[in-house]
């Protein structure tokens, strides 16, 4: 049926004119279009999963208009492409034009995000071309305009790009929120089309993108077989006591030859603190590859970014460190090496990023993975192998977002403003909110009406107001500042860095910003900072000539390990000592030696606890090989069990390999109690015990805190009216845990810590399998390699004290005599 | 409240409290500072949901302080009330009300930005850098405190916490009282706000707010 339409027939030929011809899986693509399917398509980058989709729009066109498609212009919006990275709209946009050209289709196509004109963002108001790409903020922000529903109402398709990344993050939810408005502002029956890289559950992936349609929807899979190479690179000499992040620097001149024999490289390094060092490092290595070398990360300036994936698809660059802010899509096809520094804690991930050298069909993506510390060399080791078993994680979509739900209803509350009844039935056709109650939504629309607890006589919060039952915001400045609001949903409140005369250099955290005084030096962009002054949302800096600065810790840092990527490092310790095969084993044989020796080299059945004394207190070290997250619950539990048994204090540390109990008594630990702290018998209840005591709440707090619109971030112009408007998210976490601990916000941060960290089943599963596993109890006289990463990391330590907190101040100043 | 703790200071006897206030005994004066009331007005007024349930406490625990001492006169040092007029002031407005016979005298800190009649209506005596009694000074702000001066100066603005450490890594915070030979800087009274660090040295004394007691801080 598809070969027979016209527009099979033009695209067809017009492929065939540049010497092409569609891939199976494009074609099945429009085929599915052509019978108004919606669903996702699976296939991996630089293989054509953009025309896929966009060819069967055309396709589709071009039937319904067999005779005037090359005349009729101005048909308002008919394609909406969800893009989450900016960077990506400029080339796919280019790409669409450029076909459509060639196809003599007098479309426009349009770009919508944070870097649109005020001009050209108004001359979409007065007619949106036929397709727009857009973020998913800017779509939000679409929605707060008063003509939305009519400039949308004959919209036919949204694609969603990348949507594998955008499942299971807010920005997620925001773009299914959207989905199921523009259904219900559409006077058609709409497609939607994600486009996904291969993940664990591509079908739940699917259901979520499509569950406001209520449709079945279909997955369209391209096979093609992707040759990954691999190569660790060994230090010459292995540490025995692995320092977190330190033995990479060492490795730099390694790299120098392979960015030199490499045509374009990408350093992937997974915090944005590291990639500032890393490239400073290079440069020392390198002094030749000034100017062909640059760096790219979320912080760095808009401009400066554009101009490096400019530079990087005309081949003007040798190579580019970067973080996680070009995973993505963009294909740059000069780039034939990818560098891969320090554990990329996930099989996708690691394959994506792989992905992201050697494109074209058939060509092979070569990749070398660099420790930074050298127990990585097992995980090295254990990507292999979870490649080779064709291993892949899943996504876990949110749910229950009230923070980006609230924010939403303020959204269309400045718009068109919202009747609920209508708003509820979408809302619960989302994926996020199926399971929604009644109460739960009443407290939504009471917080925005109402701002929880009040006295009401001496209360003026208006936010939304209710006219003739719809829900509004009628006050401008309030309507204003949720605008610049909508942006934000990035996470942490951040900080613009400027400098003193005036220039601006890029954006930080508030939370590293907090941490320094006036006269510290940090490093931003390459740049040695010194801190001038925080003054009203600005962090004012001069350059700054020390050698010492302190690095920004992002919180990627904090990316714990997924479960699948645990299990193989588990079976990987297995070949300690024993099956030397692999380089990445052999060349740990001292390392393991040296833990043999001192403690025990944990077996796949067996679980490793250390107890160490030493001058800084007694440890407690317990490897279960989980993942961060994993460990950091389940230390929280473990300290809160043992708390039980006498009033103690502890300090908390974790990696992806095991977690440290720190005490300044000794903790009361063997083999006779060891069965019950560690069983899995009122779980729950110790969990709810233990996240409350351990505050890790405050930590999810503040992402909710500044997407539910408690953080307000200021803006140009209104810099002193707002200054009074400011306060930390700590800070409002303590009022609201001490005043109002009911608020919905709140009780989101401990659901969330609940289902994404404290993850019971994956806990309860961790628990079940130390309490079987044949347990290795050590006590040696020093810390051992194993041990020593987690204790030298001093950074995000959690606390637990089971003390009265009297008692424990008059001990830590007698502690403090005794010295 | 637990017993507070006499501070003394040129032979006179100031009582620190748990509560975040100081009571002068020779002047039987309450000295608060920070006391930003209005904020959770202020910030709802904006959109911002936070509760006033924190406000409502403020006021308590200041009326607590005043029937517990008696006081003749109040001196907040500085940022009495936090922004621009609110309907929260109102419930200010009453309790000054009740306690009318009280003096109170507001050292104008950088967040006091309200009408000169609405302090006059109110019955507050404004001044605008430097109150002095009985030889002692009040300033909102630490840096308006002359140099090399030997006579001793209350101030606040900071929010003054401490962080303390012992064994096994642990770190603890809490506000404070940050006294010096000549100067005192008081904790905002305000449960609202937040705070900047303070550390110990061999020449100044901290007294710590651990939840209901206080406690110097020794090292």
């Amino acid at each position: 049926m598809l070969q027979k339409t016209k527009g099979y027939q033009v695209i067809k030929e017009w492929m065939q004119a540049k010497k092409q011809a569609p891939f199976n899986f494009q074609e099945e693509t429009w085929h599915q279009i052509l019978i108004g399917e919606s669903g996702i398509v699976n296939a991996p980058t630089g293989c054509g999963k953009t025309f896929s989709v966009f060819l069967g729009v055309l396709i589709q066109y071009i039937n319904q208009h067999p005779d005037n498609y090359q005349h009729t212009k101005n048909n308002r919006l008919q394609l909406i492409w969800v893009s989450p990275l900016r960077a990506l709209a400029k080339d796919i946009g280019r790409a669409m034009e450029i076909a459509l050209q060639e196809l003599d289709i007098p479309w426009k196509v349009g770009i919508r995000n944070g870097d649109t004109s005020a001009s050209e963002r108004q001359k979409q108001k007065k007619l949106l071309p036929e397709i727009l790409i857009i973020t998913p903020e800017s779509l939000q922000l679409m929605l707060a305009q008063k003509n939305y529903a009519e400039q949308l109402n004959i919209l036919h398709f949204i694609a969603v790009d990348e949507w594998h990344e955008l499942m299971g993050s807010k920005r997620g939810v925001q773009v299914e929120l959207a989905i199921s408005r523009l259904i219900g502002a559409s006077i058609n029956k709409l497609s939607i089309w994600g486009i996904s890289a291969t993940i664990g559950n591509l079908e739940e992936a699917k259901d979520v993108l499509i569950a406001p349609l209520g449709k079945k929807g279909c997955i369209v899979q391209a096979k093609m077989d992707k040759k990954i190479n691999i190569e660790s690179i060994i230090p010459e000499e292995i540490d025995t006591y692995p320092w977190a992040g330190h033995l990479g620097i060492k490795l730099v001149n390694r790299l120098i030859p392979i960015i030199e024999q490499s045509n374009t490289t990408l350093i992937f390094i997974n915090t944005r603190g590291m990639s500032e060092v890393w490239y400073q490092s290079i440069l020392t290595a390198a002094p030749q590859l000034a100017g062909a070398i640059a760096l790219h990360h979320g912080s760095i300036e808009q401009e400066l970014r554009l101009w490096v994936e400019d530079a990087l698809h005309t081949q003007k660059l040798k190579a580019v460190v970067c973080t996680a802010s070009l995973d993505l899509g963009v294909d740059f096809r000069p780039v034939d090496t990818v560098i891969q520094v320090g554990s990329p804690k996930g099989i996708a991930r690691f394959l994506q990023r792989a992905g992201r050298s050697g494109h074209g069909p058939g060509e092979i993506s070569k990749l070398y993975f660099l420790p930074t510390h050298s127990l990585e060399l097992v995980e090295a080791a254990a990507l292999k192998q979870a490649i080779k078993e064709e291993m892949v994680e899943s996504k876990t979509p949110l749910i229950l977002c009230f923070d980006v739900l609230i924010q939403y209803l303020c959204t269309l509350a400045i718009g068109e403003g919202f009747e609920p009844d209508i708003i509820l039935k979408e809302i619960k056709s989302c994926y996020c909110f199926s399971e929604i109650t009644d109460e739960e939504w009443m407290e939504v629309l009471l917080n925005i009406t109402q701002g929880g607890v009040a006295l009401n006589k001496y209360d003026e919060y208006h936010k939304v107001i209710i006219e003739n039952g719809i829900f509004k915001i009628i006050d401008r400045k309030i309507a204003m500042r949720h605008r610049m609001h909508i942006g934000t949903i990035v996470s942490d409140a951040m900080l613009k860095v400027k400098f003193l005369g005036g220039g601006y250099i890029g954006v930080i955290e508030e939370y590293f910003i907090s941490r320094l005084e006036p006269g510290d030096t940090f490093t931003l962009a390459g740049k040695n900072l010194e801190l001038v002054m925080l003054k009203d949302m600005d962090v004012l800096v001069r350059k700054s000539s020390s050698k010492k600065s302190k690095i920004p810790s992002w919180n990627g840092g904090r990316m714990s390990l997924t479960a699948n990527l645990g299990k193989m490092l588990r079976q990987t310790f297995n070949k300690a000592l024993i099956d030397e095969t692999e380089i990445e084993i052999k060349s740990l044989h001292t390392l393991f030696e040296v833990q043999q020796r001192l403690s025990a080299i944990p077996r796949n059945h067996q679980v490793l606890i250390e107890q160490i004394e030493t001058k800084d207190g007694y440890h407690l070290l317990v490897y279960p090989f989980e993942g961060r997250q994993v460990h950091e619950a389940m230390s929280a539990v473990v300290a809160h069990r043992i708390g039980q048994i006498l009033p103690i204090s502890f300090s908390i540390a974790m990696n992806d390999y095991g977690f440290e109990l720190l005490s300044d008594q000794p903790i009361p630990l063997d083999d006779s109690n060891l069965p019950e702290i560690f069983s899995t018998e009122s779980l729950l209840l110790d969990i709810q015990k233990s996240i409350n005591s351990a505050e890790m709440a405050k930590r999810k707090f503040r992402d909710i805190a500044v997407i539910g619109g408690l953080i307000f971030q200021g803006f140009p112009g209104e810099h002193k009216k707002s200054k009074h408007l400011q306060s930390s998210a700590s800070l409002l976490f303590k009022v609201f845990e001490e005043y109002e601990p009911n608020n919905i916000l709140l009780r989101q941060a401990y659901r969330e810590l609940m289902e994404q960290q404290m993850e019971e089943e994956r806990l309860r599963a961790a628990l079940d399998r130390i309490f079987h596993a044949e347990i290795l109890l050590r006590f040696p006289k020093q810390l051992t390699p194993l041990a020593f990463p987690i204790t030298v990391d001093g950074l995000n330590r959690n606390s637990l004290s089971t003390e009265k907190l009297e008692d424990r101040v008059r001990k830590m100043q007698q502690q403090l005599d005794k010295n | 409240m637990t017993a507070p703790i006499p501070y003394i200071i040129q032979e006179n006897c100031f009582w620190l409290t748990s509560e975040r206030g100081i009571f002068w005994e020779k002047e039987r004066a309450l000295i608060l500072s920070d006391l930003h009331f209005g904020k959770t007005g202020h910030f709802r007024k904006n959109g911002i949901g936070v509760p006033q349930a924190v406000y409502k406490e403020d006021l308590q625990r200041m009326v607590e302080l005043i029937s517990f001492f008696k006081p003749t006169k109040l001196i907040a040092v500085g940022d009495l009330f936090h922004s621009a007029d609110n309907l929260e002031l109102q419930l200010f407005s009453k309790i000054r009300a009740v306690f009318s016979k009280m003096q109170l005298i507001l050292v104008k800190g950088n967040h006091d930005v309200l009408d000169k009649s609405w302090y006059h209506q109110n019955n507050i005596e404004l001044t605008n850098r430097n109150y002095t009694l009985s030889g002692f000074h009040f300033v909102h702000d630490p840096l308006d405190i002359p140099s090399g001066n030997t006579e001793f100066y209350f101030s606040g603005h900071l929010h003054p916490s401490v962080s303390i450490s012992g064994i096994g890594k642990q770190i603890l915070h809490f506000p404070c009282y940050y006294f010096t030979e000549n100067t005192g800087i008081l904790p905002a009274f305000s449960k609202f706000s937040g705070t900047a660090k303070v550390k110990k040295k061999k020449n100044n004394r901290i007294f710590a707010i651990v939840e209901n007691s206080l406690i110097e801080i020794e090292k």
